[in-house]
């Protein structure tokens, strides 16, 4: 009976083990990144135009991106997970359009640049331009915020609904003033979650909207950007042997953003499923 | 009595179709991709015949020889070696979150876990290129740092973290009365997990894998600095040694300086297309056995 009792705490004791693997290839990239990226990232590194060997502009281009992108992705994402949480929960319509969303959220990200590239950029004749990738983008996060934001408006209770129904106010009336603003925590999480997808994205603005070197920034949605994620691809893929300060600096740049945005995310989460323990 | 104006009805109408034509929009979307992908990738499937394409040996595109078989293989090869690593790695932890941790550790080791998935491929790639890729190079004794099995491990990274989070949910959401009804049978805790919960998450856990390939496949960045871009079966052809190239490395690569309408773009979409129907295919199925999985499982 002793040794049976053994055998489950060594047990338990192996099983820590995978966790702590993966915690360990966390740290390791964070700290790498960290040490080796510390030192190159800071103020003139971040001002100076990319033309003099900054990385100030493809800064600017991702906000650009990120910008453009969500404010087309959200209003899209928010109505249609309204559409399936709020006017059709179950039926036909609903199984069809989730099942396109599963199907497009398993897309590969690379797929989406080609068809960002064939057909807004060619057949849409929108060129390699910041409209392109906003749109090609807007195609790739979508799922992610149309889950977020389901599970938000599924998190509003049932008596919200109820009530504002039970003083005669019409459905539409009941989302807009009653569903959507206490939701509205729960849909910035899925928001955000979707923009440190974009902010990290190389693949699907390779032949979409993004160039190595240009004057400047873009000064209309039909001029392509330089974004850090390219700069960065670009960088290794066609001169691996320059000095990597400069790849360190993006690195540890996008790696900071990301991590920064998700822990923000994951604390909104938390903040608000305490408060709202109805 | 009516208690709604009609103008409210009018109104709430306007307001479902307008809700309606909008979350249409996601199929009109995955509509268009389907059409223009394959729309371009169909010329390639014609002038070379769809085996001699599938199948083909040899990719040198300055050759004009379209041969998508050894990025496929690539591609499968990475991905299968990144699964024999991610696999147990996640499954194990998913165990050990679910059912071993205190909650408190659990809700903080979660989120640490998610925050693996979201650090972008092309700092991973990174990574790979300039830290594991020279240790690999080292510590085997090899001539090149970018082989099959640099990409294999990037990748696993990349994809535990999906097989983690959907497994914990499914072990987690296995009814208490299984593990109860064994414990009282005098079954000890492993005993229990191994074939009480196991079995009854195994839909789930599956459905998990088949999503992280179906991710592991279509990655491309990460995969693209660290695999070396040979396109070349190793020989022997399971040698994880020797540099491969993938088909989403090869989109990444080529489409840039490729003329438009020429046979090598056209066979870059048809790569492209070989990708989607994969990863169609593989969401498709793990779509299906998800629907096995416990009842109130997460959604996939």
């Amino acid at each position: 009976m002793k040794a049976k009792f053994v055998k489950e705490k060594a047990l338990s004791f192996l099983l820590a083990f995978p966790a702590v693997i993966l915690l360990l290839a966390f740290l390791s990239i964070i700290l790498f990144i960290g040490i080796k990226g510390l030192p190159a990232v800071n103020w003139k590194m971040l001002t100076t135009s990319v033309q003099k060997g900054g990385i100030f502009e493809s800064i600017v281009g991702t906000l650009y991106l990120l910008a453009g992108t969500l404010l087309i992705a959200t209003p899209l994402g928010v109505a249609t997970a309204v559409y399936l949480v709020e006017y059709a929960p179950k039926g036909r319509v609903n199984r069809i359009i989730t099942q396109a969303l599963n199907n497009l959220a398993g897309v590969p990200s690379i797929v989406f640049g080609l068809f960002g590239y064939v057909f807004f950029c060619r057949f849409l004749g929108l060129g390699i331009s910041l409209l392109s990738g906003w749109l090609t983008l807007t195609c790739m996060v979508l799922p992610i915020i149309v889950r977020g934001s389901q599970e938000a408006l599924r998190m509003v209770p049932k008596s919200f609904r109820e009530a504002a129904e039970a003083l005669g106010a019409p459905k539409w009336r009941v989302i807009k003033d009653v569903v959507l603003p206490t939701a509205t925590p729960g849909l910035a999480t899925s928001t955000i979650l979707g923009v440190s997808r974009v902010a990290g994205e190389t693949a699907a603005i390779l032949f979409t909207c993004s160039v190595f070197l240009m004057k400047g920034l873009p000064s209309t949605p039909f001029q392509p950007v330089m974004v850090l994620t390219y700069q960065l691809y670009t960088l290794l893929v066609a001169s691996p042997s320059v000095s990597f300060d400069r790849a360190f600096a993006m690195a540890l740049v996008l790696l900071g953003v990301v991590v920064i945005l998700n822990i923000f995310a994951y604390l909104m989460r938390v903040h608000y499923r305490k408060k709202w323990k109805w | 009595m009516h208690l709604e104006k009609p103008n409210f009805l009018c109104l709430k109408d306007k307001a479902e179709i307008i809700l309606f034509t909008v979350a249409s929009a996601s199929i009109l979307i995955l509509f268009l991709i389907t059409v223009f992908v394959f729309e371009e990738g169909v010329p390639a499937f014609m002038n070379m015949g769809l085996s001699n394409f599938l199948f083909g040996q040899r990719w040198a595109p300055y050759y004009k020889s379209f041969g998508a078989f050894p990025l496929l293989y690539g591609s499968l090869m990475i991905v299968f070696g990144s699964l024999v690593i991610s696999v147990p790695l996640g499954i194990f932890t998913a165990l050990f979150l679910a059912e071993y941790v205190p909650r408190w550790l659990g809700d903080l080791l979660k989120p640490i876990i998610e925050l693996l998935a979201a650090i972008p491929s092309i700092v991973y790639g990174f990574f790979g290129f300039v830290f594991l890729a020279p240790r690999i190079m080292e510590f085997f004794d090899l001539s090149v740092g970018k082989t099959a099995l640099t990409a294999s491990v990037i990748l696993s990274m990349m994809t535990v973290p999906t097989i983690v989070s959907i497994s914990s949910e499914i072990i987690s959401s296995v009814p208490k009365e299984y593990r109860k009804a064994s414990l009282a049978l005098g079954a000890t805790k492993w005993q229990t997990l191994k074939s009480v919960v196991l079995p009854a998450a195994k839909p789930g856990i599956v459905a998990s894998i088949l999503l992280a390939f179906g991710r592991a496949i279509g990655e491309t960045v990460a995969v693209l600095m660290v695999c070396g871009c040979v396109p070349e079966i190793p020989s022997p052809p399971w040698n994880y040694f020797e540099p491969v190239h993938t088909l989403t490395a090869a989109i990444a690569l080529e489409m840039g300086e490729v003329p438009w309408e020429s046979l090598h773009y056209h066979a870059l979409f048809g790569l492209g297309a070989i990708l989607f129907t994969i990863t169609f295919i593989v969401n498709a199925v793990a779509d299906l056995i998800m629907k096995k999985a416990p009842k109130g499982a997460v959604q996939i």
